[in-house]
This record gives structure tokens, sequence and C-alpha cells, in this order.
């Protein structure tokens, strides 16, 4: 009997492993005025930003749920703890970071990855960051990358105000209003005008704490005429409680400045992933996305381009894998406001065992973007019939001098290809595995090396089966 | 009293700051002014029945049945015009191996709304055709839904409009695939001028069973108005492995070769947007395979641009 090529899922081994919970501090779990305040004198917050918690709040509860995407059912915030402090101080040395800690990171190969191939980590563990350090020649350059607590008291403060929240508002969605409210650690990220960051700098985000809520903040804003590439990282081990990631990301490209975002989420899959990205583009400024989308139960992603300045442009390349259990609604979102703006975005979804993904775009054309230019192209892949792929684009377009393309495919995997390359003397099973394989190439070729090879030892795209 | 009723709902909602998931118009069922039911039915040869779809003032509405029995052919063609509010439905059913070919077109008074609701049910081997002209004139609100509940069912749908001025054009096609080998065209071409707003959504949803199935969609959207706007949401919704999906969209300008192409021949631009406008209602009304419908849309297109001048 023929049996199918079976497509494995995600290897978690290394990323179920779950630390002793030996937390210094953990808030109660909900979410009350109390516990906002009482987070908020936990992390010594300015008065303005004291405030802020507390509208924030307010906007929370005055907001519903929204009315599209996967279900949140699972998510019961009166369950969920907002914030849990490790046992220990942020450091800029490996060897001061507590051995449990430093061995969680070391499996997931930070460490390593510094030493190799990056300008700066930040490394962060439940609710605050344990580790930061920046190479010395990129600080000379006055290349500012700090967390977030230290940005907001320090000198980078009136920045942080100026710029914190101002392009995600708490009004934008309720669980924009949730971060607004309870958010902790995160990194800060600022680049002189003009200067070139030649290799990437990367925050870590380790959720460890079961029942316990992840809501980082990165603020990033690369000046006029400078360069950055910015990767991050998230995992978690699995426990059978909801646990909830609700960050936001912040990006500032000024004009002829350029910023690669990359993100690999390999979040447990008890995980709700309800996080918040943006951008805010200028004159002749380039955002690139590169997102892969692995791990959590529900996942809601949608990178968001604001093409303000003319010539800005935007690209997103994104991969989204679900297997069993998972509900990944991902894709990308960009307005185009300026002259002669452009964007294209470039997905792949693979959905198998059950899993549900979902490709959601909008492309917003406003009246006065003339010379606008947008293609998308997603295409995804279904591995078996108990899965879903569904794909859910829109675009909304104001001005006549404008040109926008979309395509998109769903589809199995063909048959004449897999025929194609069994002319050439290639098993069935391996032309299989090769195809599924070059379906997400499209990301892993935008990743520096060594993060490629973790993508594709991520998605462990291992083929069995017995042909004839 | 009239109420504001929600029609023309996406299958799966999306984001709300798009204004896609549904339209809101103003509605009074209370008073709405019944119109009767007409019934038609195939034959074997294949038959052709014309009905005017008549709108009063205030509102109104009808309703159609049509039925193709097994292995016989109907055509049957709406012409929506008048006054007032008027609503249709629609409600075809082909049996197996059976053909119909519903042919709608839409030139209500400057003012009026017409809103047609189609549903469809396809066993096996049989093949609907839909085809939808609007003609720039009334707002338009169109919701069709179509099963392919056979094996070999298909569908084919063209769809050709001009709008302009002030007017809305607000579609909504769903194609569900529940039969094995079954297959969907959807073709959606128009140009928009002035300040004519129109979305269009068209979705194909591949149920759990329906292997084999192909579904192709594609719209062509021509922005010939400062003030227009284009909405355009096209799904495919998928829950089976072994099918095909497929969409395409291109919106904007005439492209600079094209351009070049008219104008080289003498053609200015002005001239050339009017006759490719023309062109993506023309194209369909010729599909249509009744002379006398296929003047008379060509005829109001004329007559419309003449009326511009």
């Amino acid at each position: 009997m023929k049996e199918k090529s079976y497509v494995d899922d995600i290897d978690r081994s290394v990323y179920d492993i779950r630390d002793e919970e030996k937390d210094a501090y953990r808030l109660e779990e909900g979410l009350t005025p109390a516990i906002v305040d009482k987070l908020s004198k936990e992390k010594n917050d300015p008065v303005w930003m004291q405030q802020f918690r507390l509208q924030s709040l307010q906007i929370y509860n005055e907001m519903k749920i929204p009315d599209w995407g996967p279900s949140i059912e699972g998510l019961d915030m009166a369950h969920i703890a907002t914030y849990v402090r490790p046992n220990t101080k942020m450091q800029n040395d490996w060897k001061n970071v507590p051995q449990d800690i430093k061995d969680t990171f070391e499996r997931l190969g930070i460490p390593e990855a510094e030493r190799k191939s990056l300008a700066g980590v930040g490394a962060q563990y439940d609710s605050e960051l344990v580790y930061h350090n920046v190479r010395e020649e990129v600080a000379a350059q006055g290349v500012v990358y700090t967390d977030m607590e230290s940005a907001l008291h320090g000198e980078y403060a009136d920045m942080v105000k100026k710029y914190f929240m101002k392009l995600v508002t708490p009004r934008d969605h309720k669980f924009a209003a949730l971060h607004g409210a309870v958010w902790s650690g995160g990194s800060f990220v600022y680049v002189p005008k003009g200067v070139q960051v030649e290799i990437p700098l990367q925050s870590y985000f380790r959720l460890n704490a079961k029942g316990a809520g992840q809501f980082e903040h990165t603020l990033i804003i690369v000046d006029e005429g400078a360069s950055l590439h910015f990767i991050e990282g998230c995992s978690a081990p699995k426990y059978n409680v909801a646990n909830l990631h609700a960050g936001c990301v912040e990006l500032y490209v000024k004009k002829n400045a350029k910023l690669r975002y990359s993100t690999i989420e390999n979040w447990s899959k008890n995980m709700y992933n309800l996080n918040t990205k943006r951008a805010l583009v200028e004159e002749n400024g380039v955002i690139e996305w590169v997102s892969g989308s692995f791990g959590s139960h529900v996942g809601c992603l949608y990178p968001m381009s604001v093409l303000k300045g003319d010539n800005a442009r935007m690209e997103f390349t994104g991969v989204t894998f679900a297997g069993a259990g998972q509900n990944l609604d991902t894709g990308a979102k960009v307005v185009h406001v300026g002259r002669n703006t452009s964007s294209y975005m470039n997905t792949r979804s693979i959905s198998k065992s059950g899993g549900i993904s979902t490709f959601r775009s909008s492309v917003v054309v406003q009246k006065g973007a003339s010379g606008a230019k947008s293609a998308v192209n997603c295409q995804s892949l279904m591995l078996d019939s108990i899965s879903r792929s569904d794909t859910i684009p829109a675009m909304d377009i104001r001005t006549r001098d404008a040109a926008v393309g979309h395509e998109a495919k769903i589809g199995a995997i063909s048959n004449e290809a897999v025929f194609y390359l069994m002319s050439r003397g290639m098993s069935e099973e391996d032309a299989r595995a090769l195809i599924v394989s070059g379906f997400a190439d499209n990301v892993s070729k935008e990743l520096p090396l060594e993060y490629a090879v973790e993508m594709n030892n991520l998605i462990r795209l291992e083929m069995k089966g017995s042909i004839g | 009293m009239s109420k504001t009723i929600k029609i023309n709902e996406l299958p799966v909602r999306t984001w709300n700051f798009l204004g896609v998931n549904d339209a809101e118009i103003a509605w009074d069922a209370d008073k709405a002014v019944d119109l009767g039911t007409e019934e038609f039915a195939s034959a074997k040869d294949g038959v052709c029945h014309r009905m005017v779809m008549s709108g009063k003032e205030g509102f109104s509405r009808k309703d159609v049945h049509a039925v193709a029995h097994a292995g016989e052919a109907l055509t049957l063609i709406q012409w929506f015009e008048g006054e007032g509010h008027l609503a249709a439905e629609t409600h075809l059913t082909l049996e197996k191996d059976a053909t119909l070919r519903l042919v709608q077109v839409f030139s209500a008074n400057e003012g009026a709304l017409s809103r047609s609701k189609v549903t469809g049910t396809c066993d096996e081997n049989a093949r609907l055709e839909l085809i939808q002209v609007m003609l720039g004139k009334g707002d338009t609100y169109v919701d069709s839904h179509v099963d392919l509940n056979g094996k070999g069912a298909s569908i084919q749908t063209d769809i050709g409009y001009l709008a302009q001025h002030h007017q809305t054009l607000d579609m909504n096609l769903s194609v569900n695939h529940f039969g094995k080998k079954t297959e969907c065209s959807i073709n959606a071409a128009g140009a928009l001028k002035d300040g004519a707003v129109k979305i269009f959504r068209g979705t194909i949803d591949f149920k759990q069973g329906s292997s084999d199935s192909v579904g192709n969609e594609k719209e062509t959207v021509l922005m010939l108005g400062d003030d227009v706007v284009n909405k355009t949401v096209p799904l495919i919704l998928c829950a089976e492995e072994n099918v095909v999906g497929n969409h395409g969209a291109s919106i904007g300008e005439m492209d600079d070769a094209t351009l070049f192409y008219f104008e080289s021949r003498g053609i200015d631009r002005a001239t050339a947007e009017k006759i490719l406008a023309r062109a993506s209602v023309e194209r369909v009304a010729r599909t249509i395979g009744d002379v006398e419908t296929e003047q008379a849309i060509l005829n109001e297109l004329y007559e419309g641009e003449e009326h511009d001048l």
C-alpha cells in the first residue's frame, strides 16, 4: 500500500526544556488598576508612564475583542501573571548570569551567535532582560543598544517619551492597550545619522514562567542615512495553561535610512502570540521585514509599514508553518502615503496535521500617494486534508496613478514537479522533501547564514514513507 | 421606517478599518412593495427568457426561481431598471448535466438602488454561467452564492462594470466547492471614473472533500478618476489538500505601453481611456449570446457617453 510522504512536526525538544521557577518577584494573576499600579511602582516608572499605563488599562477595558481572526477564547487574562522578574539583575557578562538561565540561552545558541556574528545581544528572561551587551566598536560609533528601562530612566528618557507608543497607540486595538498597561523589558536602539551597522544586533525573548505574559517593548530609531539589521528571536517551553505574548515593536526609519527587521518566532504551542509591529518610513527610507512564524497555539502577527515619505520602500518576506493544534494568522499591512512609494510582500504558508494557516494582508494607497507601486505574492502549501489554509488579502486604492498587483496560489505538492525530479534519478521521497524545503527558501535566503541554518533546523522537513 | 441593514457580508471577516466586511444600506422591509414571484424552467433544446426588473418609487422586492432540469439548458436575462430601491432574489437550481446562463444587466436610474441576491446549487456536471454587467447608473449591490455540490459541476463568472459620478458598486461573490473535480472561474474587469466607489469581494471556498477541484479568480480595475475608490478582496479558503486555487488582481491607470499603442495611432489619452472603459463592458456584453440584449447594452453605453459630452 502506498504510504503518503510525511512531513514531520518541528522538533521542539530544545525549546521545551523548562527551568525551575526561581522568580525574584511575580505579580498576582489578573488585570486591575491596583496590579498595574503595583507594576508601575515595582519598575519605578516616571509619572508620565504611570499615568500612561492606567490610561491604557482604561482603554483596554473599554475595547472589544476583535470580531475577526482566530478565536482567543482560551485566553483568560484573570489567569495571566503580567510581570515575573527573574532572580538576577541585568548583566553585561554571561559569567554573571545565573547558571540555569545561562544554560538555557547556551542551548538556544545565543552566546555563540554573539561571539560569531552579532554586534550586540539582549536576552530577556520572562519580564526582564538578564543580559545586554554591545560591541565596543559599535558603541564607539554612537550606536545606542540598551534595555528599555535604562533608556526610560537614562539620558535617552526624552527620546523614549517622544516616541513611545506614538506609532502603535493604545487605541490601536485591545492588545495594544494591554501592552501599554503592563509592558516591561524590551530593547531601545538608536543609530545616529549616517552610521552603518555592518553586523546585526539581536534580542532574544525567553518566557519560562507558567501562566505568564511577556510584554516587551522594542523601540528602534534609525536616523538619517543610517542602516541596521535587527534580529529578534523568541521561544518558550510548553505548559498546559495559556501563556500570552503581547509585545510591541515600533520602528522609525528616517530619511535615506534602512532597517531590516528579522524575526524567528518559535513560541510554545500553549502561547497566544498577539504581537504588534509597525514601522514609520520617511523619505527614501527602506524597511525590510523577514519573518518566520513556527510556534504558538494562536498567532496574530501583521507587521505594518507606513510609507510616509516620498520614495519610501517596504519589503516583507515571510514563512508560516502551522502544525497540529496551531492557528497562525499572519501577514502584513502597508499604507502608502508619500509619492512614488513601493511595497512588496512575498510569503509562503505550510499547513499540516490539522494546523490552520491564514495569510492576511492589507494594501492601502491613499489619495495623495501618486506613483505608488505595490505587489503581493502569497503561496500556500496544503500537506493533508485535515488542515486549513486561507488567504485573505485586501486592497484599498484611492489614487488613479498607482500600480497594484496581487497574486495568490494554494495547492498541494505538484505531481509534475515530483515526476520531473524522479526522472532525474531522485526517489519520490527525496523529491517531495526537496520541493517542500525549497518552498520556504524565500525567507531562509534572506537571513544570515547561521540563522538560515537554524530556521531549516526548525522546520526539520523530514520526509519518510514507503513508495509503491 | 427604514433601518440600516448589513448585506454583502464577507464569508470570513478581516480588519474593520478597511470597511470591506459588509455593506450597510437603508432598507424598509415593512414598506417594500411585493412585486411577486416568477418561475422559469429549462427546455430540452434550450430556452431563453427575458425579464425586466423594474423598481418602483420607495422600496420594492421580487423573487425569481429558475430550474434547469437534468440535461436541459436555460438562459435567463434580467434587466434591472427604474426608480427607488429594488431588492431581487434569484434562486437557481441546476440538476445533473444541466446548463444555466443567468445574465444580469444593471441600469437603474440615477439615485436608484438595485440589490440582487443570487443563490445557486449545481449537481453533477451542471454548469452555471453568470454574467453581470453594470452600466454606470444607479447604486448596485450584488450578492451571489453558488454551491458546486456535484462531481464535475462548474461555474463561469464574467463581470464587466463601468462606475462613474458618485455611484457605488458593491459586489460579493462566493463559490463553495463541495463536489470533487469542480471548477470555478471568476473574471471581473471594469473602469472607475469621477468619484465612483467600487468594492469587489470574490471568494473561492474549497470545502473538505472537494479534491481535484480548481478555482481561478482575476480582477482588472482601470482607475480613471482622481476621486475614485477601489477596494478588492479576493479570498481563497481551503480545507482540501488536492486542489488548485489562484487569484490575481491588477489595479491602476492605463499603462505606458497601452498609451503608446493608442498615441501611435493618433488617439489621445482621453479618447483611449474612453475606449478602454467601454471595452470592459463590451467584452462581457458580447459573451451574452443574445443580440437584442447586447445591442441594448451598447446603446446605453454610447448614450451615456453622449450625455457626458
